[in-house]
């Protein structure tokens, strides 16, 4: 049948009959009474109140330029609920994510457009896919050899210097930061704010790690509090995973979660399971460097100096006492000496005198046996010549003169008469 | 106070001097003389000792802080 058959025997409709009739069609074979499973990529996703998302076939190109694309809906009504539930298990709907949708064919005449509204989502089909794109993520690191990057960045002693990425005015900055500020250590904290849930998130976060790796600082801490899956998956997002990995700088995470672990936490130097935590962790590095270098160093000094100081006090007042000791024995010593001589001189002298008196007592005797009274006694006599001197001879007198002859018991005068020699 | 030099030279001669009493080589005339000396010696190092206890009393507290030993 040609066109000019068809105008006889069909009539003319308008265009707003021609989208009645064709609602009607499609409403009676896949509108609300008929709804269908639907799988696909999500190519857009938009969300104003409602959800809006194209669907494209899985796998297909961009670049195709006659791919099929669904323009599906989820009204408010239904979608709060489902955003809830998606939510508690910490997924929201991303481009290239395959998502399974349960609904119906929805003809939007005034833009000409066939969609489809949505009633149900797979939740555990996106699940799984969500988990699928984290273990693909996870494995092409592993691969690239970026898992283990920043884990090899050698970690400064003392990491007094700190990067902070995180967002003020919330738990977990307050948490991390109060760890550092009440330690007593010199933290310096270089903040660099950013959102740590939504859609900007990522961008803010990589941008702050390359600044703050540029910084120079000892080691950059993302850091964020406790939250819903959801408000976490930030932290699974590749371009934050590249960022971390590439980092000269260490990247340590305090990122509260009780699930599994972000990649970031998978992809930094080290990882804390809160800020606290991570707070908690620092300090202890400065302080066990500090218990090293400074506290135990100090305490071996102090040790050192009082152990001196006593060994010093103890040998001045040893040498003290040995000099009086020694000196005393000195002078007690040389007194005994000056005794023992003193007594040696005494005995001496009394030996000297002793033997003086002997000898004395023996002259005495030896005198008393030559004493003249003892001879005049015995019938000698002494005859002194005219000048009174003893004469011994007969040379010292002539014939006429006078002598005295002493006998012992007087004298008497005689003139020489006569002198013959012997 | 004496010039002894520093302290380890100051106490080798106190310790040839503690020595020489020990082995009786000083005589009654050096007596007083070295004892005099010893003095000196003894005296200066305890001064000294007092100056660097008193030095160290300052810096101890200090240094106790950061051993947190006070």
């Amino acid at each position: 049948m040609d066109s000019n058959e068809a105008l006889s025997v069909e009539p003319i409709l308008e265009v707003g009959e021609y989208y009645n009739l064709l609602t009607s069609q499609l409403e009676s074979a896949y509108g609300r009474r008929h709804p269908r499973w639907v799988r696909g990529e999500v190519a857009k996703v938009y969300e104003k109140t409602h959800l809006y998302v194209d669907l494209v076939d899985a796998g297909s190109s961009s670049s195709d330029s006659k791919r099929p694309v669904l323009n599906a809906h989820c009204w408010a009504s239904q979608w709060n609920p489902l955003k809830k539930k998606l939510a508690a298990d910490a997924v929201s709907l991303q481009p290239g994510m395959v998502v399974t949708f349960f609904g119906y064919v929805d003809v939007y005449a005034p833009q000409g457009r066939i969609g489809f509204t949505v009633t149900e989502i797979d939740v555990a089909g996106v699940l799984g896919d969500v988990a699928r794109r984290r273990q693909e993520l996870i494995a092409r690191l592993t691969q690239e050899g970026l898992l283990e990057a920043n884990k090899r960045v050698p970690l400064c002693a003392v990491p007094l210097r700190v990067g902070l990425v995180a967002s003020p005015q919330t738990e977990g900055y307050s948490d991390f930061t109060g760890q550092l500020l009440n330690s007593g250590f010199g933290f310096d904290i270089v903040l660099v704010k950013t959102a740590v849930q939504g859609e900007a998130a990522p961008a803010q976060i990589v941008r702050a790690i390359e600044t703050l790796d540029q910084h120079g600082v000892d080691i950059i801490c993302l850091v964020r509090g406790g939250g819903s899956k959801g408000d976490l998956i930030c932290f699974d997002d590749e371009r934050v995973a590249r960022a971390i990995a590439v980092s000269t700088t260490p990247v340590f995470t305090g990122i509260g979660h009780t699930g599994d672990e972000s990649v970031a936490d998978l992809v930094a130097h080290t990882r804390s399971i809160t800020p606290t935590k991570l707070g908690e962790e620092i300090v202890t590095l400065v302080a066990s460097w500090y218990e090293v270098n400074v506290r135990s160093n100090a305490k071996r000094i102090l040790n050192w100096t009082e152990a001196l100081l006593d060994e010093a006090t103890e040998y001045v007042a040893e040498r003290r006492r040995t000099m009086i000791f020694a000196v005393r024995d000195r002078l007690r010593a040389e007194r005994r000496h000056l005794v023992t001589t003193h007594q040696h001189l005494v005995i001496q002298a009394r030996h000297l005198l002793t033997t003086a008196h002997q000898m004395l007592a023996a002259n005495r005797q030896l005198l008393s046996a030559y004493d003249p009274k003892r001879r005049l006694a015995q019938g000698w006599s002494i005859v002194t010549g005219p000048n009174g001197a003893v004469l011994s001879s007969i040379t010292g007198v002539r014939v006429g003169e006078r002598v005295s002859v002493r006998l012992s018991d007087g004298t008497f005068e005689s003139t020489i008469d006569e002198m013959k020699g012997v | 106070m004496s010039d002894i030099g520093e302290w380890r030279e100051a106490a080798d001669e106190l310790n040839v001097i503690v020595r020489s009493f020990d082995e009786g080589e000083v005589s009654v005339d050096d007596l007083f003389a070295k004892l005099e000396r010893a003095t000196a010696i003894i005296e200066a190092l305890e001064a000294r000792l007092e100056t660097t206890k008193a030095k160290v009393e300052e810096l101890a507290p200090r240094i106790a802080r950061a051993a947190d030993v006070e």
